[in-house]
């Protein structure tokens, strides 16, 4: 019988997962003998912790520039909704892989020009996805592929955009 | 601490030839989305297919360099649907991409090395912007994915 497409992995180990959850990190930070072993690419250095902390600013501005955009524009808000909705389930999941790290967005450098708030959404799109795109390349483990998932994903919102 | 390299090296090799077997799968994919699209219509597929053959050999030729084993084409393959219609051929084309894309993220999650997480993350953008334009030749009401490649929670 041959195989069904797609021939990919299913899924995760549930270990990969639980990396980059707040409790895997905090016992990988405590050194706790007596939780389950964490591979070593998930564990976290200082300087990834710093990284993934700025990412989580980086997507924050993100969120923030397609509020603005949408305020500017409403009909883009209306064809691209739920763009902005993905934008901010990638911050919450960005979150929730940088416990402890609460930075806050830097604003977007602009507002969006009148009648050009698709073109101004876009730019900062593609600002976001090269960002974490670069960012993924000095992770490991699960930090690496959620910041290199929503670097693919930013780049699908810049298609939809475009 | 070499066996832990040796480990984390063949983690990664693992990873790649998992995206190896997935890129063989979207070529062979691609002739069935091809051949169910009008002529008109084909360029898309047709370079997808090429776009993923490029990758393919890329692979190849790094999991040789490497000393591993390359996973080989299967002889065939199951759709996982029929494919009647162009919009069948675009919904098995986002099957693909999607097969493709989680194996890529699964090298990101493997990865020792930064060039094998280079390589991901080209390819991976590449495929989500194709896999965008598939969802909306398949009539899926959302286009994009905020995570490809990583399951839902």
């Amino acid at each position: 019988m041959p195989p069904t497409l797609p021939l990919a992995p299913r899924a995760f180990s549930r270990r990969t997962l639980l990396a980059v959850s707040a409790a895997g990190l905090a016992v990988a930070a405590a050194g706790c003998t007596s939780a389950p072993p964490v591979d070593e690419r998930d564990t976290v250095t200082s300087a990834q912790a710093d990284e993934l902390a700025a990412q989580v600013a980086v997507q924050a501005t993100l969120v923030e520039a397609y509020e603005r955009a949408f305020e500017a524009d409403p009909a883009l808000a209306a064809t691209a909704g739920d763009l902005g909705t993905q934008a901010r389930a990638q911050l919450d999941r960005l979150r929730a892989a940088a416990p402890g790290s609460s930075p806050s967005a830097t604003a977007p450098p602009e507002t969006p020009p009148p009648g050009e708030g698709q073109a101004w959404l876009r730019a900062q799109v593609a600002v976001a996805a090269a960002s974490h795109a670069a960012a993924a390349l000095g992770q490991s483990g699960g930090r690496a592929a959620l910041l290199g998932s929503i670097a693919a994903g930013l780049r699908g919102h810049d298609a939809r955009l475009a | 601490m070499a066996d832990d390299e040796t480990t984390d090296t063949a983690a990664e090799d693992a990873a790649l030839d998992a995206a190896l077997a997935a890129e063989h799968a979207a070529v062979w994919g691609y002739g069935v989305v091809g051949a169910a699209l009008p002529p008109g219509e084909r360029a898309a597929a047709a370079a997808a297919e090429d776009d993923h053959r490029a990758v393919r050999d890329q692979l190849v030729l790094l999991l040789g360099e490497r000393g591993a084993e390359p996973a080989m084409p299967e002889a065939g393959y199951a759709l996982p649907f029929p494919v009647l219609s162009p919009v069948d051929a675009a919904a098995l084309a986002v099957v693909l991409e999607e097969g493709v894309a989680a194996a890529w993220v699964r090298v990101l999650d493997r990865a020792a090395e930064r060039p094998a997480r280079a390589l991901a993350m080209e390819v991976l953008g590449a495929t989500e912007v194709r896999a965008v334009g598939w969802r909306g030749a398949a009539g899926q009401p959302t286009v994009t994915s905020a995570f490809p490649g990583l399951p839902e929670r």
